[in-house]
């Protein structure tokens, strides 16, 4: 990575894929960003100016954060409330829970996670009882605190 | 009323021509300055009374300090020490100003009218150049970097030869010592009281109403009004200008500032269009000079040498820079546009010059003129198709020079 300073336009971050091609960031001085793609055969590069929130999301894309849409993570946070950071989460069911209820888990009670709906067949089941019963090929959507929801892929499911 | 008129007229002109100028890709400083030559003296002289002229002139004088200003602000001290970017700066200076001095000189200019046509050949114009590189997305190429950097060399060059030029038209030759003494006095003493009162201004900046840009006008004002005063008490001249710009490069380095660079630059944009406009406005075109054979001749020259000495001066930059005659073949097409600071740098001159000093003033003028709309058309071309340009004459230089090839 090469980063340099271009006076009176912005901040330059560029790198060489080991097949020769270029990709370059600029941070305009206007807040935007703009990316350049140059391929190494390539006469002219293509570009394309974003938001500094189009950038923000392209960049949690390429960090990895949105890895499959059926590992769909959101953060949210709140301005009045500074030290609450709730996800919402979007797993499938595993072999290993189909055809236990959500109460026959105890999801709630071991991991804090509480299963707000579950997608089932293209339809949505919003706010589940506890006698529901999980069916193979289901999504559940759930919401917690990052430790829970990974206490709950690790304890319940028994994936991630 | 007739202010209202007047303004009405120059806001309403500049407004479709730069339109204009947008919609045909065109660079927009020539715009407004033939939006000036149509509707002032020289073309259909609409504005009504020469008090009207004296407001316009006063708008766009200070969209000039405004400019300056605005360069100081993102003037790079640090970065420009790289011995690479001293060697393109240097190389760009001496072979462009050669090449305006000895043409002025041959065209029997004196030799401080030579240096001023130098000055204005020399520099080229940072608003084009830089916007053209985004524009035409060069962006990820390598020579961008040495381009930009280019410009901010020119910057520092055009501030020394603002204050050479303003001390040798200060009168007599005794004074020129003064002047210098009085200006570089001046830097130091707003330099160290901005550092000084770094910490008191700093919050003034953060404020969310009014206070922050009046703070910078009055700065702004303030210090260009001192220059002026020790100019007269002095009986010398000291660039207000010059002033404005070693201010925003103080000021830059107060913390707080940066977030008002947008509303600075909206103010600099307004008032600087303003004075291309009374830049073509107050132009007289000496349409006998303009039909003599001689002054068609010279100003051909000028533009083609000009022209000639970007390319060579890109070409040796290129070939120590980056290794590749091509790539400074591009940075010599990428810096032929030409524009604001010329345009400021002879405004300038006009404003303060002694006029025995300067036997050929209008011919000056009106080669320069010219000159800034012709090459400001023409060097947005060259720098929209460098690449293509840079190609076409690596194909010539091959074709000559077969072994050069590498």
């Amino acid at each position: 990575m090469r980063i340099s300073e271009l006076p009176e336009i912005g901040t330059k971050y560029e790198i060489e894929s080991p097949k020769g091609d270029t990709v370059a960031v600029i941070f305009l001085t206007t807040g935007e960003i703009e990316l350049y793609v140059l391929e190494s055969d390539a006469d002219k590069p293509s570009v394309t100016r974003l938001t500094s929130e189009e950038a923000r999301r392209l960049g949690s894309v390429l960090t990895g954060a949105l890895l499959s849409i059926e590992h769909e993570d959101v953060e949210v946070s709140f301005s009045e409330i500074s030290d609450l950071r709730l996800h919402i989460h979007v797993c499938p069911i595993t072999k290993n829970v189909v055809g236990k209820s959500i109460e026959d888990l105890a999801i709630r009670k071991k991991t804090g996670v509480t299963v707000v709906a579950i997608s089932r067949k293209g339809q949505s089941i919003i706010s589940p009882p506890p006698e529901t019963v999980f069916e193979e090929g289901d999504l559940i959507v759930a919401i917690g605190e990052r430790a829970q929801i990974n206490a709950c892929q690790q304890v319940i499911l028994g994936s991630g | 009323m007739d202010f209202l008129l007047d303004l009405a007229i120059v806001m309403v002109s500049c407004l479709a021509l730069g339109l204009a100028s947008k919609y045909l890709r065109q660079a927009s400083i020539p715009a407004y300055i033939i939006a000036g030559i149509l509707l002032g003296k020289s073309g259909l002289d609409l504005i009504s009374s020469d008090a009207s002229y004296e407001f316009i002139s006063w708008l766009g004088k200070i969209g000039v300090i405004l400019l300056m200003f605005y360069i100081g602000l993102e003037f790079n001290y640090k970065g420009i020490k790289e011995p690479r970017r001293l060697f393109a700066g240097c190389t760009d200076f001496a072979v462009n100003f050669s090449v305006g001095l000895l043409l002025g000189l041959v065209i029997g200019l004196s030799l401080l009218e030579a240096f001023i046509l130098a000055s204005a050949v020399y520099i080229s114009s940072s608003a084009i150049v830089i916007s053209s590189l985004i524009e035409n997305k060069r962006l990820i190429y390598p020579e961008a970097e040495t381009v930009v950097w280019l410009m901010v060399f020119e910057d520092i060059i055009l501030a020394i030869l603002l204050v050479v030029l303003t001390s040798v038209m200060a009168g007599s030759l005794a004074m020129i010592p003064v002047s210098l003494v009085a200006t570089l006095l001046l830097i130091v003493f707003i330099l160290a009281l901005i550092r000084r009162l770094s910490n008191f201004i700093s919050p003034l900046f953060e404020r969310d109403d009014e206070i922050p840009i009046l703070l910078i006008f009055a700065l702004i004002f303030g210090f260009s009004a001192l220059a002026y005063l020790m100019g007269i008490l002095l009986h010398c001249h000291i660039s207000e200008v010059i002033v404005a710009f070693f201010l925003g490069s103080a000021l830059s380095g107060v913390k707080s500032f940066r977030k008002l660079f947008g509303t600075i630059i909206s103010f600099k944009n307004l008032f600087l269009t303003i004075f291309f406009f009374s830049f073509g406005m107050m132009f007289q075109l000496q349409f006998a000079t303009l039909n003599s054979v001689d002054f068609v001749l010279a100003l051909l020259a000028l533009i083609f040498l000009s022209i000639v000495g970007k390319f060579i001066s890109g070409a040796i930059i290129g070939k120590r820079l980056h290794g590749s005659l091509e790539t400074g073949l591009r940075v010599g097409a990428y810096t032929t546009p030409r524009g604001e600071f010329s345009v400021v740098l002879i405004m300038i001159v006009m404003e303060i010059g002694v006029l025995e000093l300067l036997p050929s003033i209008e011919l000056l003028l009106s080669l320069v003129v010219a000159y800034v709309i012709i090459l400001s058309i023409t060097g947005s071309f060259f720098a929209k198709h460098g690449d293509k340009i840079g190609k076409a004459m690596m194909n010539v230089v091959n074709k000559l020079m077969p072994q050069a090839h590498r």
